[in-house]
């Protein structure tokens, strides 16, 4: 058995063999998008040494209220309470980056094994498990995690759980429909006749040929994701005052706007070119690995 | 025909049934016991136990699940902890405000969609750069678009208002609710004409992530149509490029826009809440911001139960409207 089953190719490794050289990737992509990669790389850089690069402690005064700018040492200025804001929006962005990963990686593996079991074993099971799934599709999934996170009570994991709650979803639906291609082609069926039970086919015939398209998806959504935490925390649901978030040092700040203009705006810039960076990059990785 | 509407139609019941059930789980999810809440912080034991019997709650949970959607269907959807009014009421009075900032969205969500779709779909000097600008306000959260529209037009040119849905303290009231139709309907037109002014600066902040993403999609299918066969037919007839695009590609890429339009419609709610709150437009937006600090979980749900309808009621017309543009939809 293990004899016949070497002749049979595994699923296609469209896409996985390309992932490794990174080189390639950003070879083939745009201008743009290698600005998106280079900028990416930047923004992750200085999220995870945020406790290094930040000139002050984000969470103790460090000067007077409300100095603007390139002024006293304050490279985006400070709050209505002192705080530096650049060493604020640096740990911000540590939060926004890392909230956005943990959702689409929670996302891929929920929806993901979902998909899996679904395309793999068809029939009743499928009915159901995507009924189900077109159910949560079918909600407009931003608004009901702001109901989610209400009823917890608002808190920075409680976020992350409501919105990894209602991601998933899109994740089952794109990886049920690329088993359900898989399985209907050869090798497939040759890995069936050589006796290749359903674990087998799921882990080595099937997921590694759905991994790129589940990849570049994920890549995509990240962008998005970033926005919508920041939109709830914008919403004052996330972790309370004064911990250093974006969406809610933007909204603490709207107040000012008229006069201190750079209070709100400025971590709202940093979500924007955190959301540009990723969407860039998500492009690029989609250039590179969906056309052959 | 006529069966797909049904079946559509038929699915979107099962949806806000699954809708009502996951708000109803929230809702006990959320230990508040709404016979306290009714009753006031300081309501006695006794007072609670007999109010809850009286409300239903000591029910078995199905019981309860049901009494809470026969409830909803009479516009029952309790008490607000913050305002003490009941949260249709207050619903009621919050909603014309953002069905006017939705709508008005939602169209020039659509419009600048095929805006951008077919501008990025032709090839001409400066594509790079524009598909760079759109892919910039798709990566704007709203709130920065809210800002620098406020700060720019608003603050330093003085070209729009930034705050409110009017400047007039004694616009008439009713019998919509909708600054600029009650306008028109008294015959106000400055009234009007200044809601239509307070309206574009929030409609287009609303509208712009949207329209990029439809814009992107009808872009794409676009490019698909113009490569098919019948388009490379109307071609070969001698028709004209523009001809060739505007009546034999368009519609058949419009079915698969108006779908990423339906799916839009949920992002767009939530940055309606975002925008209401920036802009203090007196939506259900703004009620569920103030809402969010008192921890008021029945107007919360309310605001939540109403947007979830709204989506999904939209949701139902673009399919239809989908399958009226391409027959073929509605043949699956």
């Amino acid at each position: 058995m293990a004899v016949a089953e070497a002749f049979i190719p595994s699923a296609p490794r469209r896409g996985t063999a390309r992932i490794g050289g990174a080189r390639r990737i950003v070879g083939r992509a745009s201008i743009a998008e290698r600005v998106g990669f280079a900028l990416l790389a930047v923004l992750v850089l200085a999220a995870i040494f945020a406790p290094l690069i930040a000139p002050y402690n984000p969470i103790t005064p460090s000067g007077l209220p409300f100095t603007s700018p390139l002024h006293g040492g304050h490279l985006m200025g400070t709050d209505e309470v002192g705080f530096d804001i650049f060493s604020r929006v640096l740990y911000g962005l540590r939060t926004s980056l890392v909230g956005a990963v943990l959702v689409v990686t929670s996302g891929v593996i929920i929806g993901g094994l979902i998909g899996l079991v679904a395309g793999v074993a068809g029939g009743w099971v499928d009915t159901v498990l995507m009924r189900f799934t077109d159910l949560f599709l079918a909600l407009p999934g931003p608004v009901l995690a702001i109901a989610f996170v209400a009823a917890l009570g608002p808190s920075g994991f409680h976020t992350l759980l409501a919105v990894a709650i209602v991601w998933w979803p899109f994740y089952a639906r794109i990886m049920r429909g690329e088993i359900r291609a898989l399985a209907a082609r050869p090798h497939l069926e040759a890995a069936t006749l050589a006796g290749a039970g359903p674990f087998r086919r799921a882990f080595r015939h099937l997921l590694p040929g759905a991994t790129s398209a589940i990849v570049v998806t994920a890549s995509l959504d990240v962008g998005n994701l970033v926005l919508t935490l920041a939109g709830l925390s914008f919403l004052g649901l996330g972790a309370p005052a004064p911990a250093p978030e974006l969406g809610a040092m933007a909204a603490r700040g709207l107040q000012y706007l008229l006069q201190e203009w750079w209070v709100p705006v400025m971590p709202a810039i940093v979500v924007f070119l955190l959301t540009l960076a990723s969407n860039l990059s998500g492009d690029g990785l989609n250039a590179t690995m969906s056309d052959s | 025909m006529i069966k797909f509407v049904v079946k559509r139609l038929l699915s979107m019941v099962v949806i806000l049934l699954m809708l009502t059930a996951i708000v109803f789980l929230l809702q006990k999810l959320s230990h508040i016991n709404p016979a306290h809440a009714y009753l006031g912080a300081n309501a006695s034991q006794a007072a609670v136990n007999r109010e809850t019997h009286i409300l239903g709650y000591d029910r078995p949970f199905i019981a309860q699940y049901f009494h809470y959607v026969s409830g909803l269907l009479r516009g029952n959807l309790e008490v607000s902890l913050r305002t003490r009014h009941p949260v249709s009421t207050d619903i009621v009075a919050f909603l014309p405000a953002t069905v006017e900032l939705a709508v008005s969205g939602l169209f020039l969500a659509m419009v600048l969609g095929a805006v951008f779709g077919l501008i990025s779909a032709a090839r001409f000097r400066g594509a790079g750069a524009f598909r760079m600008l759109l892919m910039s306000f798709a990566s704007a959260p709203v709130f920065l678009l809210s800002l620098l529209g406020i700060l720019v037009l608003s603050g330093n040119l003085h070209w729009l208002p930034g705050t409110g849905d009017t400047s007039y303290t004694n616009a008439p009231t009713g019998p919509t609710g909708i600054i600029v139709i009650d306008g028109l309907v008294h015959g106000q037109f400055a009234v009007a004409w200044d809601g239509v002014w307070h309206l574009i600066l929030p409609a287009l902040v609303v509208a712009l992530g949207p329209a990029v993403s439809i814009g992107r999609v009808l872009r794409g299918s676009l490019e698909a149509s113009m490569l098919s066969d019948f388009a490379r037919t109307a071609r070969a007839k001698g028709l004209k490029e523009r001809t060739v695009v505007l009546h034999h590609a368009l519609r058949n890429s419009v079915s698969a826009a108006l779908s990423m339009t339906g799916l839009q419609v949920g992002l767009m709610f939530a940055g309606v809440v975002v925008v209401e709150t920036i802009f203090a437009w007196p939506g259900i937006g703004l009620y569920v911001d103030q809402s969010i600090p008192q921890a008021d979980f029945p107007a919360i749900a309310g605001v939540t139960l109403v947007l979830g309808v709204g989506y999904v009621i939209i949701n139902a017309i673009v399919d239809i409207l989908q399958a009226v543009v391409d027959p073929r939809v509605a043949l699956v």
